[in-house]
Formats: C-alpha cells, sequence, structure tokens
C-alpha cells in the first residue's frame, strides 16, 4: 500500500456555546478545523483532524517524505518528518504538520486491517473514565450551572474542570456551582480547575489554598508558565491538589525538565504533541515515573483511543460530548460518564461530505480559532478583571 | 478471534559452542529452552521462544482477542501487582512474544511493519560472549562477523589484565575489515566494584578508545554506574538484568548511565518499548539485547533510540527456520508475517527425545571475588592462558 497524495479541507462551525477561558473572558462562539485526507493507491484514505494554520506544511512533507510510502510504516515515517526538521525544530507549527499526517498514518494503518485504532495500538475495548470541561469563563453563573447538569444528568459525568485565574471570588462561587452539578452523579465530585498560565507561581499558591479551604481538588491545570519547571515544582510542594501540566508542550523532549525536577503530578498528553506516535513515547516516558496521563480535549473524543494502550492512563477531557463541527462524526459515544469506542475501522471518523463543502471557507475566520485573543495582560503579574465591554460581548451569548 | 489454547515445549538448547563471562570463564554450550505456541480458534499459532509457568497466566487470556495485546499484557503485569515482576516475569515475556507474533500474522505482515518501523532493518555488532575462547577462535568469530559488514564488537572481560588488553586487539584487527576504528565494547557482567571499574577502565583506555563499558557495576547501584560513567571516557551500559520500567527508572531519573541495554527481560516487547521510550526522552540511547534467531531486530527496528543490537550466533537454532541474516552489518529481516519463525518440528522431537547426558551450568552463578578483588582464572578454565 503506498500514499499517493493529500487533500485538505478547512472548515469553520458555530459553536453551542460561547467558549473562553482566563486569556479571553469574552470568549468566541466560532471554531474552526481542517479536514486532512491521506490517499493511498488501494483506496482507503486516513484522515487527520488538524494543521489549520500549515496546510501549505503538510502538503511539502508529503510530497517530500510521505508519497509511496507505506503507512502501516508509520513509526518509521514519523522519524523521517520530524528528522527533516531537525534543525529548525519539530516544535511549534512544524509540530502541527507532523501531529495531524501522523493521526491520518496510524488511521490508514489500523483500516488497512480493517479493525478500529485501539485494537491495532493493542488495547482493549472499555469504558474510558473522562470529564466534562467548560471552557466557560464567558458564562453567566447560570449558564455555567445548566451546562455542568446538563453534563452530570444527561452525560453521565461525575466530575468537570473550570476556568479560572480571573476573579477569585467568582472562581471560588462557580466551583461551588460545579461541585453542586455534580453531586447529583457522584458522592465526591472530581473537581478540576485550570489557570491556562495567568498565574506567577506565588499566586497560584495563594489562590489554591484559599479554594482548598473550601473544596477537595483533584488537580489544578497549567498554574505557571508552560517551561517553568521549577515554578510548578514550587506550586506542587506548596500545594494539596496535584499540579497538572503540558498541555502546550510539543515534544518529548519539551517533557524532560517536568521529568527529571518532578515539576508535575499528572502530564498532559495529546495527539497534537507529535501525533500519536509521540503521545504514545510521552505516556511510556511518564509511566517510568509512575505518573498518570490525562489526554486533552480532541475532536470527537478520539484520544479514547490512546487511552486503552496507556498503562498510567487517568482520565480524558471532554468538551463537547458530540463534536460540535458538523463535518464528522466519531463512534466514540459518550455513555454514563464514559466514552466508549467504537468498532468501525481506524479511528470511526466519518466525513459528512455535504456539510464539509457547505462549510469549508478559505482561511480561518476572525475570532474562530482556540485562542484569538492571545495571552491576557496582567498574566504572571496581577489579574485584570473582564471589561465592561468584554462583560457585555459575553453577555450575548451565541447569538452573531 | 480468540485465544483457545497454548503448548510449551522443553528441550536442551545444545549451541555450536560454549559461550562464557566473567562470572563462568570456562563456559557451556548448553541451555535448558523452551518454546510457546498460543493458539486460537482460526488456527493461527503465535510463537515464542521461552515459556516457563504460562498456566498462570492463561485464564486471562483464554477466549480474548490476541491482537489486543498491550491491553493483556496490562492484565498480566496487574494479576502478579503483589509479588511483582522480579520473579514472573518469564512466561508474560514469552506469552507477550507469542501475542505479537500473533497480532502481525492476523495482519499478514512481518512484525517490524505491525510496530511501525520504516525498514526490516536494524544495526548490528558481534557480541563474542566468549571469554571460553581461544586467541584464535576469537579472531575467527570477529572476522566472519566483519566480512558481513559489522563493524562493532563487544568483548567479555574483566579477570586477567594483559589478557584482556591482548584479545580486544584481536576483536579490533578482526573486525578492521569492516571499519577503520570499529566499535570497540566491553563487557564485566557486574564482576567488579566501582572502583576497580574505573581503576581498570583507565589502563584499558590508555590502550583503546572504547566505545562502551557494560554492567562495569551491579545492575541496581546508580551511584556507582554513574561515578563509573564520570570518571571514564567511554559510555556505561546497563539494565540487562532489569525486569520493569520500574527498575530502570533509578537508572534514568538519576541520569547514572549513558547507554540503556533493552530485552525481553522487562516484560515482552510491550515492556521493552516503554523502556525505550522512557529513554528517548532522555535522548539516551538503548542496545537491543542478543536473543535467539535475532527476534528482537523487529523491534528494534521501529525503535526511535535504538543504536545497535548484539549478535552472538552461536549456533542455537537447530530447530528454528528463521527469516533474516546479516548483511552490510545490518539484521535483515524478512517479509514472512510475524517473528517469522517457524518451529521444524521433527528436529524439536529428536531434541527432546536424545538430551544430552550432561546437566548445563546456565544460568552461571556468580564467581567468586566479585565486587571485592579479582579471582584470575585458574589452569585449565579458559584456552588461552
Amino acid at each position: 500500500m503506498k500514499i499517493t497524495r493529500m487533500e485538505s479541507t478547512l472548515y469553520a462551525f458555530d459553536l453551542d456555546r460561547r467558549m473562553g477561558d482566563a486569556n479571553s473572558p469574552s470568549g468566541r462562539i466560532r471554531g474552526s478545523g481542517c479536514v486532512v485526507e491521506l490517499h493511498t493507491d488501494e483506496g482507503l484514505v486516513g484522515i487527520g483532524l488538524g494543521g489549520v494554520g500549515v496546510r501549505p506544511q503538510m502538503q511539502g512533507m508529503v510530497e517530500q517524505l510521505l508519497q509511496g510510502q507505506d503507512p502501516r510504516r508509520v513509526q518509521g515515517l514519523w522519524k523521517r518528518m520530524v528528522d527533516k526538521h531537525f534543525k529548525g525544530g519539530h516544535d511549534g507549527l512544524i509540530n502541527d504538520a507532523i501531529a495531524t499526517l501522523d493521526m491520518a498514518l496510524w488511521d490508514l494503518k489500523a483500516k488497512a486491517n480493517d479493525e478500529p485504532l485501539w485494537k491495532t495500538l493493542g488495547g482493549s475495548k472499555q469504558p474510558i473514565h473522562c470529564y466534562a470541561s467548560d471552557l466557560g469563563i464567558p458564562l453567566s453563573d447560570d449558564e455555567l450551572a445548566a451546562w455542568f447538569k446538563r453534563m452530570a444528568s444527561e452525560c453521565g459525568f461525575r466530575g468537570g474542570k473550570l476556568k479560572v485565574g480571573l476573579d477569585q471570588d467568582a472562581d471560588i462561587r462557580r466551583l461551588e456551582l460545579m461541585e453542586r452539578a455534580f453531586k447529583q452523579t457522584a458522592e465526591a465530585p472530581m473537581l478540576l480547575i485550570d489557570a491556562n498560565e495567568y498565574w506567577a507561581p506565588k499566586q497560584a499558591i495563594r489562590k489554591v489554598a484559599e479554594m482548598e479551604e473550601r473544596f477537595d481538588l483533584t488537580w489544578v491545570e497549567e498554574p505557571a508558565r508552560r517551561w517553568d519547571y521549577l515554578g510548578l515544582r514550587r506550586i506542587k510542594d506548596a500545594v494539596r491538589t496535584a499540579v497538572c501540566a503540558g498541555e502546550n508542550l510539543d515534544t518529548l523532549g519539551d517533557f524532560l525538565p517536568y521529568l527529571q525536577h518532578r515539576a508535575a503530578d499528572v502530564i498532559q498528553v495529546s495527539y497534537g504533541m507529535g501525533g500519536i506516535s509521540c503521545a504514545l513515547q510521552i505516556a511510556d516516558a511518564a509511566f517510568g515515573y509512575e505518573l498518570p496521563i490525562t489526554l486533552g480535549g480532541s475532536p470527537g473524543s478520539i484520544h479514547a483511543h490512546l487511552a486503552t494502550v496507556m498503562p498510567n492512563f487517568m482520565t480524558m477531557e471532554v468538551i463537547d460530548p458530540v463534536a460540535p463541527d458538523g463535518v464528522f462524526t466519531s463512534d466514540v459515544r459518550i455513555e454514563d460518564g464514559w466514552a466508549i469506542p467504537g468498532d468501525k475501522p481506524g479511528l470511526g471518523i466519518e466525513i459528512d461530505r455535504e456539510a464539509l463543502v457547505k462549510q469549508a471557507v478559505e482561511k480561518v475566520p476572525p475570532g474562530a480559532g482556540p485562542s484569538p485573543f492571545g495571552r491576557r495582560p496582567g498574566a504572571g503579574l496581577y489579574e485584570v478583571l473582564p471589561t465592561e465591554a468584554e462583560r457585555a460581548e459575553a453577555a450575548k451569548g451565541v447569538a452573531q | 478471534m480468540k485465544i483457545t489454547g497454548y503448548r510449551v515445549e522443553n528441550y536442551t538448547m545444545q549451541m555450536d559452542r560454549p559461550i562464557a563471562d566473567s562470572n563462568y570463564p570456562s563456559g557451556d554450550d548448553l541451555m535448558p529452552s523452551s518454546l510457546l505456541w498460543i493458539e486460537t480458534d482460526e488456527g493461527v499459532s503465535g510463537i515464542a521462544p521461552g515459556g516457563g509457568d504460562v498456566e498462570r497466566f492463561f485464564h486471562l487470556l483464554e477466549g480474548q482477542d490476541p491482537r489486543e495485546v498491550v491491553g493483556l499484557w496490562r492484565r498480566m503485569v496487574d494479576y502478579v501487582h503483589k509479588g511483582g515482576l522480579v520473579a514472573v516475569g518469564g512466561p508474560i515475556s514469552s506469552i507477550d512474544i507469542a501475542l505479537w507474533d500473533l497480532k502481525a500474522k492476523l495482519a499478514e505482515e512481518p512484525l517490524w511493519q505491525t510496530f511501525g518501523a520504516l525498514e526490516g532493518r536494524t544495526k548490528a555488532y558481534a557480541s563474542g560472549i566468549g571469554y571460553c575462547l581461544s586467541d584464535e577462535d576469537l579472531f575467527v568469530f570477529y572476522r566472519r562477523m566483519a566480512e558481513r559488514g559489522v563493524d562493532g564488537g563487544k568483548l567479555k572481560i574483566g579477570l586477567d589484565m594483559t589478557a584482556d588488553l591482548r584479545r580486544i586487539g584481536i576483536m579490533r584487527d578482526a573486525l578492521s575489515v569492516a571499519s577503520p576504528r570499529p566499535q570497540l565494547m566491553i563487557d564485566v557482567n557486574e564482576y567488579w566494584s566501582p572502583k576497580q571499574a574505573v581503576r581498570f577502565m583507565h589502563e584499558i583506555e590508555k590502550h583503546y578508545d572504547i566505545t562502551w563499558i557494560e554492567e562495569p557495576a551491579r545492575r541496581w547501584d546508580y551511584e556507582g554506574l554513574s561515578q563509573v560513567s564520570r570518571q571514564i571516557k567511554a559510555a556505561v551500559a546497563t539494565a540487562e538484568n532489569l525486569k520493569s520500567i520500574g527498575e530502570v527508572y533509578p537508572l534514568i531519573h538519576n541520569q547514572a548511565v549513558d547507554i540503556i541495554n533493552v530485552s525481553t527481560a522487562t516484560s515482552g516487547f510491550t515492556g521493552c518499548r516503554q523502556v525505550a521510550h522512557l529513554a528517548y526522552a532522555y535522548e539516551l540511547p538503548v542496545s537491543m539485547m542478543n536473543c535467539q534467531a535475532n527476534y528482537m531486530a523487529h523491534l528494534a527496528a521501529a525503535l526511535p533510540n535504538h543504536l545497535s543490537m548484539e549478535v552472538v550466533d552461536p549456533g542455537r537454532e537447530h530447530c528454528l527456520d528463521f527469516d533474516n541474516h546479516i548483511e552490510e552489518g545490518f539484521i535483515v529481516l524478512g517479509d514472512k508475517p510475524g517473528l517469522g519463525i517457524e518451529v521444524n518440528e521433527q528436529k524439536l522431537r529428536a531434541l527432546q527425545e536424545n538430551p544430552p547426558v550432561r546437566k548445563s551450568n546456565f544460568p552461571f552463578a556468580r564467581r567468586e571475588g566479585a565486587g571485592a578483588y579479582v579471582k584470575g582464572v585458574e589452569d585449565g578454565e579458559v584456552p588461552w592462558k
């Protein structure tokens, strides 16, 4: 089997709720994505989701490194892509391109065996522990409470993650709303908070300590900058809850300081880190340290496939129980608070051609990227509360 | 696709030549051996060299799909949680290998492709395990390997500095047809203490550029190994005797060694790959330990940080047909499905029916003086003295 060519389609979609974190309290109501299709001479097509900003780079890699190669040899092809970008580094935009192509290669490898990816990886079909993640700083208290309640009652989640960081009083109030929502399904809900690198280490220690007077938190995520392993370690030693970090790292090498200095208690992994190939390496390295790993939010919750083979897997983030993109379906379904991988070949992703054509765009519309406003002023220094204008914008909900 | 049964056959392996290290320099050519088959309802069987108490784990496997090998590995490892892997690693390792063989056979591809390797090849180095070989036989062995392009060799040393230095030179000369500067490795199999290792290496490094020294101190002594590494120029390689990623952890976290020896000892292909990935996070190379029919080369070919694999070739595959060979210094794997190993049942039966009269001395006991003082070879122990 040989790779022949790549197609990619950029698309945009409407979110079902306004999403934002400490860096963007007014949030966004549009999302974007990219469907990458790797064609083979045997008619099988591998699907990768991602690489929104790197379509030319992906095209170049396919032409120079993948065309004519057998996709079942994905580890070797992954190495080829990584080694090719030795000098400039395989992080950043190059990482996005490698990760997306690697995903498509794994999809093909599993499809070539006519089996779901979890089986190709060697996993067993099993329910995957997961939690509901709000991305809900722009939501009002009522909207937030309603969303968590729905996640508990309709989807069965027993824990959730709250975006925090700007307004300590509001964060404490909203933590209580989240806890109350999940009391429906769990006696001791899993409570997670995420500051998205908005704090300095000492801010984090003060704020988490105050929260811990009232709540038993399972983890605090990205309480300091991604590369500040000493700061993360400092927080880890000062609070009771676990420090969870790694989401914005790209390569296995990026994790070395975390491991060497035992900077985090829970390691975040995603296929966005050098693809499925590298995500598996990171999980194994963390396993050597007996560190639990958590898989981040993924389109159609496809991370459930990976969870089946990671011996130190803890829990997986679910931002939307059903992908809001509208251009694909996934056969990973959320049932009673667990993710159940399906039996369709490969990743189990099917493209809705009609919808894809309808939603295709030439370029990402303004405000539809994952972090459209960049880092918020005051980050690592002092908290800048949402402005009147930001509050007004957030209050619009998803109305256009 | 379901696992329905298994079969273990035991036999005594008679090698074409004896092998020996510093712990038992006179060596032996007999080794107790086993083969494992895992059978399925579709007639395909997975094969692995090895066996042991498979019965203890079979209830975890029966009725399961062998393609779910990583999940089954987890089941087995969790099952022995309390006692730990040290005592029971053997059968888990063999089962894991047989399951991967099955997984690749069911996908009708060689196992290296199942692991995702780009090519079925990995760099080889020659390892005589030949403390018992005469100087002449030693030369013949390394020259034979060099003629197949192998440009690195490893020598067992540790008991006699004069002879060890002479024999490193013999290995280098034999390999020099493959490279003007062959990779020279030496292995003391934990016979020295750290400070002995530092002193002896100081002497050896006056004469030779050594690529690595293997097991210059005890397997768990990360402080001692690290001390050796800091005081010598050569890399320190170790870990072949460890049984799980958890045992390898202190070596890596403390940056005690420079090369991690990986093998089936850490619970089969699945556990071996975990160790390699952990090493990769530290940019540490891994080197695959030798095995019958070189089957571990399938995984080595797919590892991003694999250095070179040990090839001993003592002639121990008398009842096995296998699908790989050494060419231009690489182990080149074929395209037969799975491990590419077939058992010749007739020859196996013959080995079982006519066992050697003598008992094997494997595994070698630790030699007197280890870690304390060097007990030199005695008259008649080896042909080179």
